[in-house]
């Protein structure tokens, strides 16, 4: 499907997605949907999968040593 | 921080056993961070042992905690690039605040098993250190991700 600025996508009955603008590297689109639609950049839940993710270390110990040695052998240095 | 103290209260960690806080010292996220939207209130605990880490943990649950660290810790030279809408959400005027003057800046690092801690600079938990309310900043335009390998790659903290 290709849309010029201006130009719409309906998905379903009640949802739509307006082209606004197109600019070099960016375009400004507007979303139109029910309430009940979530609508977030898909950024969001990569992050919210990384918080979970992040939400299970068991270890703050393991944790610090692995980062002791990082700090221990600088960037170039010996292993 | 701020110089009129209530009765310092306690709550369990789930790294440190109980701690005793003060409501001062409370760090408020109104809307969460993404995946645990209703934690509102955290506490940033510091050890002289686990230098120079932070830790995050929740108020209202004692499980919650993340480990983190300091994004110019992270990664020397690191630049913020928080969206209009966070800065205004933070009560942020005026362009990108100052790492450590006006904001705390703090970034999750994540351990999976048999691979290297990676820290998540693409969204940094960015705190008003005057208001200490916070959010959780996903940046657009970012030369950072939100798994970047520790030791971070050279370039990315240039």
């Amino acid at each position: 499907m290709r849309r010029r600025a201006g130009e719409s996508i309906l998905i379903g009955e009640d949802i739509e997605i307006q082209i606004i603008h197109i600019g070099e590297s960016r375009i400004k689109i507007g979303i139109t949907a029910p309430r009940s639609v979530p609508v977030s950049m898909k950024e969001v839940k990569l992050v919210g999968q990384e918080n979970l993710a992040a939400a299970q270390l068991r270890s703050v110990t393991v944790l610090r040593n692995l980062l002791d040695r990082l700090i221990e052998s600088p960037a170039g240095g010996e292993k | 921080m701020a110089t009129t103290q209530t009765p310092p209260q306690r709550c369990d960690t789930r790294y440190f056993g109980p701690v005793e806080y003060n409501e001062e010292s409370v760090m408020v996220f109104p809307d969460g961070i993404p995946a645990f939207e209703q934690e509102r209130r955290f506490l940033a605990l510091r050890q002289p042992i686990n230098e120079p880490l932070v830790f995050l943990q929740s108020l209202t649950n004692p499980n919650l905690c993340f480990a983190t660290l300091p994004a110019l810790s992270a990664c020397p030279g690191y630049r913020l690039n928080m969206t209009p809408e966070d800065l205004r959400a933070l009560g942020l005027e005026g362009g990108q605040p100052a790492i450590g003057r006006d904001v705390l800046c703090l970034i999750i690092l994540s351990l999976e098993e048999n691979a290297p801690p990676t820290a998540n600079l693409l969204a940094p938990i960015v705190v008003n250190l005057h208001t200490l309310n916070g959010r959780q900043a996903i940046q657009t335009d970012s030369p950072y991700s939100h798994r970047e390998v520790l030791p971070l790659r050279g370039a990315a903290c240039l």
